[in-house]
């Protein structure tokens, strides 16, 4: 299945401004999570709290959504393919991981979210809270790899990859002594 | 992911790239380092039940623990 060339530019640019999005709306919930981890300000504890559940759920679930499905269309609608070259498989796994994460943080994150936004509770509470910094951490380091990944593009094929070339290789060659 | 070209790799020996080989280290270190951090104390009151929800409040295991934080700090703080 390959794509016409109007459609593959068409994912493309999806592709790119969800993965490339994703990874700028992380930096600013990092940002806001180093915030709510050391400030002791509850004004400061609650607005951060407050902003990090809007993002994580109205911004970083629909890009990483979005870029999971249109990098799943474009390698599964190109030659590249899935599961034939290292970059695509590698790049496709970290995805799959940092999704999972994401998706089972964000509902912790709006829980806390709600906590912070309630007027009674107290600056003790707050500072109690919980910080996501480890996810959020790891989550932009696992977002940047799968980003150099794409640009990079190591050479390297997975054995799939490679018995398939060798496949089409004989095939030419067999063509090639018929004609 | 930019898919405009395909460079495919020659060769009629399989060989498993180094810098896969590299990335497999690397990432059996991190699965490892999780493992401890999941199944001993060293990352506290972490995993994924943390992330599980509980009860029709939907409340979670990492906000029972907060409020189990909370709950002394108040103490103190309401008896002087």
């Amino acid at each position: 299945m390959t794509m016409t060339p109007v459609l593959r530019k068409f994912a493309l640019a999806v592709h790119i401004t969800s993965s490339v999005g994703w990874i700028g709306a992380v930096a600013a919930y990092l940002a806001l999570d180093v915030t709510a981890a050391t400030s002791q300000d509850a004004q400061m504890l609650r607005a951060a709290w407050i902003a990090m559940g809007l993002i994580a759920g109205t911004i970083i679930v629909p890009l990483a959504l979005t870029s999971f499905l249109t990098g799943l269309v474009m390698s599964l609608g190109t030659a590249w393919g899935l599961f034939r070259h290292y970059w695509v498989l590698i790049s496709f796994v970290l995805t799959i991981i940092a999704m999972s994460i994401l998706l089972l943080e964000t509902p912790l994150i709006s829980r806390i979210a709600d906590i912070a936004a309630d007027p009674t509770t107290s600056t003790a509470e707050l500072r109690a809270l919980p910080n996501t910094l480890l996810h959020s951490v790891g989550g932009t380091l696992l977002l940047i790899v799968i980003q150099v990944l794409n640009i990079y593009k190591p050479r390297g094929l997975t054995p799939y990859g490679w018995r398939k070339q060798q496949e089409q290789r004989t095939v030419r060659q067999i063509v090639d002594a018929v004609t | 992911m930019s898919h405009s070209r395909v460079e495919p790799d020659s060769g009629s020996v399989y060989r498993t790239p180094r810098w896969v080989k590299a990335i497999g280290i690397i990432a059996l270190t991190v699965i490892v380092l999780v493992a401890v951090v999941l199944f001993t104390d060293v990352g506290g009151e972490h995993g994924p039940g943390r992330h599980l929800l509980s009860g029709e409040g939907g409340d979670t295991a990492a906000i029972d623990s907060a409020v189990q934080h909370i709950a002394p700090i108040e103490h103190s703080t309401q008896q002087p």
